[in-house]
């Protein structure tokens, strides 16, 4: 008995160890990414904005993109290896779960938007 | 007045970025030749590994390809495919991905 409640015991440990390496990214909010876009908008809520520094460019669209793609991005100007300044600074102020959030938010279906 | 005019015109090639004379036809063929496999020929990729390029602005996604091809952004499969790509074709397929308008939309 005490057995097959060890075994249990290390099943469901597995089973929670494996569910949590695959959710290793937390699932994201949308409405708790719309609360969050504060410091989003300036740049990537205005049709048409572009950067000042150090490239002048239109900031990308983010509406209907993929979550997961937001995330690696998010992440990746957090650590460094994408460069741009201000995003860098931007994402490395951001926790795991609100970049979640906000990826949850912007990649809802572009037909939800009305602005091109 | 002339070297007005020149100023000018140099000030909107470049202040886009993106070359005035971008061929989308040109653009489409390098798409399907190259692009859509991983990107689709709409910039609507299934697969979240590719993003949706679809109505993204020509000039970022053209800073992008730049910036794979130099290597200032790391990423091994597109450091490989814009390394093959010319300054045009970059431009081309750049115009060609903005015009599938259906995909991305400037969120607030």
């Amino acid at each position: 008995m005490i057995k097959a409640v060890t075994f249990l015991g290390a099943a469901a440990f597995t089973l929670a160890g494996h569910a949590g390496a695959q959710s290793a990214v937390p699932a994201g909010d949308a409405a708790a990414g719309a609360k969050r876009t504060q410091m989003c908008v300036g740049c990537h809520g205005i049709l048409g904005w572009r950067t000042a520094f150090p490239e002048v460019y239109k900031v990308p669209k983010l509406g209907g993109q993929h979550e997961a793609y937001i995330v690696k991005a998010l992440q990746e100007y957090k650590s460094g290896e994408r460069t741009h300044p201000s995003m860098r600074a931007i994402a490395a102020s951001l926790s795991d779960r609100e970049m979640a959030d906000l990826a949850a938010y912007y990649s809802a279906p572009a037909a939800t938007t009305a602005s091109k | 007045m002339k070297t007005i005019a020149v100023s000018l015109a140099a000030a909107l090639v470049f202040s886009t970025g993106v070359s005035s004379a971008a061929d989308l036809a040109a653009g489409q063929a390098k798409v399907k030749e190259i692009c859509q496999a991983c990107h689709g020929m709409d910039g609507n990729s299934s697969n979240a590994d590719y993003p949706r390029l679809g109505g993204q602005y020509p000039d970022y996604m053209a800073k992008a390809l730049r910036d794979y091809k130099s290597g200032a952004r790391k990423n091994a499969i597109m450091l490989g495919f814009a390394q093959g790509l010319t300054r045009q074709d970059i431009d081309n397929v750049a115009a060609y991905y903005a015009s599938q308008s259906a995909v991305l939309v400037t969120r607030h």
